[in-house]
Order: C-alpha cells, then sequence, then structure tokens
C-alpha cells in the first residue's frame, strides 16, 4: 500500500531500523502542517567527476567550475549560515548536503558545524571519492550525521568508471564506501541504473550487501536543468526495464495492491520537503527546478509560506494532472516529479518514458498473477 | 551535586506540539511527552536535579516530591538512551 504521504527517497533518514513508524508518522505531521522537516541543501554545483547523466549541466561542454560568468555565485559561508537559522525556526530536522559534490565544497565543514549547533539530523550525499581516511574520521566525530549516501554507477571499475568519465574513481568510492564503514557510519549505496550498467544491478546489489549496506535502486535518468538532454541516452530501455523487473528487480516493481488515492497521489514536495540550490533558489525538490523564491531576496520562511509556486503545489488535486488522473497504470507508476517536469516543462505534465515504464510494470505485474495462478492450479490439481 | 546537560550533539526539533529527539548511533526516533521536552529544554544548560524541579515548579501545579521524581525518572531515560552529556559533580 502507499503512503499516505510519501517521501523523496533521497530526504529521508536512512534505514533507521524499528524507526519506520516513528519517522513515518513525523512525516505525516510534517505533510499535514506544512512543516519544512526535511530540506536538501546543495552546497555547491562543482564536481570532481563528469557523469554522462548528470541532470545538473553538461558536464563536457561547461567547466568544473560550473560558473560562466553570467550567473549569480553560489551562497558564501555567511549566507549559508543565516539559511541554516531560518531553516531551524521554520521547523527543519532532516537536513541533506548536496552538490555537485558537497565534499568539494569548501563550506562542507562549517556547515556541517553550524547544523551539529543548531540540532539538525544530517544526510550527506556523495560520490564517495573524496572520502579520504582523514576526512571519514572527521565525519565520524559529527554526533548529528545519520549517515551517507554514496552513489554507485557499476559493480566494475569499467562500467562505474566510464560513466564517471574518471578513471580510478571507482576504486576511490568502493574505498571511501570501506572507510566510512570503518568509522561506523551509516552507508548507503544508491545505485543508479541506465543503459550501460543495467547488466550489472544484480551485481550492484551484491556488493551492497557483501558489505551489509543499504542500497537505494534508482532508474530515474531525467533531461538537464542547462537544457540539455544528452542525459537521456543513458537511460535504460523499455526492454531493460522489462528485463530487470521480471529478473533482478522483481522484489522492487511495483505490485498491484498499490492505491492510488487522492490523499497519496501527492508528493511530499512543499508541504514537508524542499530544496535550496547552491544559488539560493528555493525549489519543491532539488530535482525539480521550478523556483518558489531566492534566500537572497527573502526569508525561507516567507517563500515556504507564501511563495505562489509552493501554494500552487499545495493545492494540486489529482484532477490537475491531466495525464496521471485517468491514467490505468498509475498504480504502478512511481509519478516521477522530476523526470515530469524536466520533460515537459510542467510540474503536472508527464514524462512519455515514465508513463512506459509503469505500463511495464503492469504487465509484469499480470504475467506473475497468472503465473501464480496456474502454479496454484497445478498444486491443488 | 551531579549537574546534568543534553548532549550538544543529539538532533531534535519540536514539530507542532511534539518535541522529536534523534539518536543517529542508535537509530532511535523519540518523541518527547510535555514533561520530557520541558526537561529537554532546561537542559540546553547544565542544571541539577534541583534546578530543573525549581523550573517545572514555576510552571507546574504539582507537588514538589511528584516533580521531583519526574524529574529524576526522566533523567535516568535520557542518561540510559545515552542523549545526555557527560555529567560531574558541582
Amino acid at each position: 500500500m502507499s503512503a499516505e504521504a510519501p517521501v523523496c527517497a533521497d530526504d529521508a533518514l536512512l534505514a533507521p531500523p524499528g524507526g519506520h513508524q516513528m519517522i513515518a508518522y513525523l512525516q505525516k505531521q510534517a505533510y499535514t502542517n506544512m512543516v519544512p522537516l526535511n530540506v536538501s541543501l546543495e552546497l555547491t554545483l562543482r564536481c570532481n567527476i563528469r557523469c554522462l547523466h548528470c541532470y545538473n549541466f553538461d558536464r563536457d561542454t561547461r567547466g568544473p567550475a560550473c560558473g560562466d560568468g553570467h550567473e549569480a555565485p553560489e551562497l558564501s559561508l555567511d549566507e549559508i549560515h543565516r539559511v541554516l537559522g531560518e531553516l531551524r525556526e521554520a521547523g527543519t530536522l532532516f537536513l541533506s548536503l548536496t552538490g555537485g559534490e558537497a565534499l568539494s565544497s569548501p563550506h562542507l565543514f562549517p556547515v556541517m558545524d553550524r547544523a551539529r549547533d543548531l540540532g539538525f539530523a544530517v544526510q550527506l550525499l556523495s560520490n564517495g571519492t573524496l572520502l579520504r581516511p582523514g576526512v571519514a574520521a572527521r565525519l565520524a566525530s559529527y554526533r548529528n550525521l545519520t549517515g551517507v549516501s554514496v552513489s554507485l554507477y557499476g559493480a566494475t571499475p569499467e562500467v562505474h568508471d566510464s560513466i564517471t568519465q574518471v578513471r580510478g574513481s571507482w576504486r576511490r568510492t568502493m574505498d571511501g564506501v570501506d572507510r566510512l564503514r570503518a568509522q561506523n557510519i551509516a552507508v548507503r549505496l544508491k545505485a543508479i541504473v541506465m543503459r550501460t550498467n543495467a547488466h550489472q544491478v544484480a551485481a550492484m546489489r551484491a556488493l551492497a550487501d557483501g558489505r551489509g549496506l543499504t542500497t537505494l535502486i534508482d532508474v530515474s535518468i531525467t533531461a538537464r536543468h542547462d537544457g540539455t538532454d544528452g542525459s537521456l541516452a543513458m537511460r535504460v530501455t523499455e526492454e531493460q526495464v522489462a528485463e530487470l523487473y521480471r529478473g533482478p528487480l522483481a522484489d522492487l516493481a511495483p505490485k498491484k495492491d498499490r492505491v492510488v488515492s487522492e490523499a497519496a497521489f501527492p508528493c511530499n514536495c512543499a508541504r514537508g520537503n524542499c530544496a535550496i540550490s547552491a544559488r539560493g533558489d528555493v525549489q519543491p525538490c532539488i530535482s525539480v527546478p521550478w523556483v518558489a523564491g531566492n534566500v537572497r531576496q527573502q526569508p525561507f520562511a516567507e517563500i515556504w509560506r507564501s511563495s505562489p509556486v509552493f501554494q500552487q503545489i499545495r493545492g494540486l488535486k489529482m484532477a490537475d494532472y491531466p495525464k496521471c488522473a485517468p491514467c490505468p497504470d498509475k498504480a504502478f507508476c512511481s509519478r516521477d516529479r522530476s523526470a515530469a517536469y524536466n520533460a515537459s516543462g510542467s510540474y503536472t505534465g508527464n514524462d512519455p518514458f515514465v508513463c512506459s515504464v509503469a505500463g511495464i510494470a503492469r504487465k509484469v505485474a499480470e504475467e506473475r498473477t497468472a503465473a501464480a495462478a496456474v502454479s496454484s492450479a497445478a498444486c491443488g490439481g | 551535586m551531579m549537574t546534568y546537560t543534553r548532549d550538544p550533539g543529539v538532533p531534535h526539533q519540536k514539530l507542532d506540539e511534539e518535541t522529536i529527539v534523534v539518536d543517529p548511533r542508535t537509530r532511535e526516533v523519540h518523541l518527547f511527552n510535555e514533561t520530557a521536552a520541558r526537561i529537554w529544554e532546561l537542559l540546553a544548560s547544565p542544571a541539577t536535579v534541583d534546578d530543573l524541579t525549581a523550573a517545572l515548579a514555576d510552571e507546574y501545579d504539582a507537588p514538589a516530591a511528584e516533580l521531583r521524581a519526574s524529574v529524576e525518572e526522566t533523567l535516568g531515560q535520557l542518561r540510559d538512551k545515552g542523549l545526555l552529556a557527560s555529567q560531574g559533580g558541582a
């Protein structure tokens, strides 16, 4: 069954054993009372690897510093400190620090210090390559660090490094993961499934299992925020999705018993979640660049409370999603807002690829049901 | 006399009328009742059992002995959960 107030995977506290019910209760409270309990803060757009699927911008055509001289600078440390205070006042507890590569930001540790002093529970999202021994040990000193989510793009160096376009990155990522574990820091491997690594999904899961790590599988690849769509070439094909749902991702394929009620349809964005970009834009989600305001121009609380963008999102009903509302496959759909927004330019739009994936999920679920019926009849007969 | 203070690194927040305290080490999420929430708030600064009991006496219409027992019970639970910083004699 679907939860009443879905939580974006990147914003969730890392798998607290036994704590899921409590987390679900808190998220529902935040959703109902519209408290920004979960905030993603993009520390920088800089990154030390050049992933082909990156949603920020095309890292092959623009410099690693990501600025071309025509855009606003990234938030300064003083600005981030001020924003953290505003988030605290607004009710935020769970803070996700992301990038670009968060560890490439000179502000990371001063921000971690301030976040600890203010009482935030912090999750770090990273590609893992900069987790040198001293860095992992330093992270372990933060009592408020709930864990690190590390992105993985393959089970072998050849596949992973072909996506990051940096030789040796897989080795450095896995070394970083092992250093975190050695420091008893919770690690979640976020396996991004793409056209060139789909054949390694089972191996990636085994890699995580072998280290006792939780895994998040993500097949969502979207167009980029700079308007380019070269990233889409990395998307899994429909044939690959079908193979994955019949095979290594069978346990994660949407099941038929999922109920999509009016209450369950909206996600937690703009109600219990939001994101702040490296340049201070406040968005419903870090991967949905629909700008509700900018913390350089307005206090966060004012944007959260009264921005027309957030008010519009909060007022949306299922019927406002013209393609989704009548869709017979919505029980099997991830309803990926990021893909929908980046494909259609509209928060209530759709991404035909996501629609196709939902159709495939339905077909696979029906096959499974039919097979179970045959098996049951054979046993009974 | 022992003084107590909350571990300054433990994440916490108020949500509506409730106080949430998260312990990343144990992966536990605690929801405090009103008294525990008030004591947690007071423990932002070092305090003795007497200090805490006196502060609650100003706010609650209850016998001092009852308040003291409540303070001691709450401190015991917070200590058992590892949510208090090091304590020392004063």
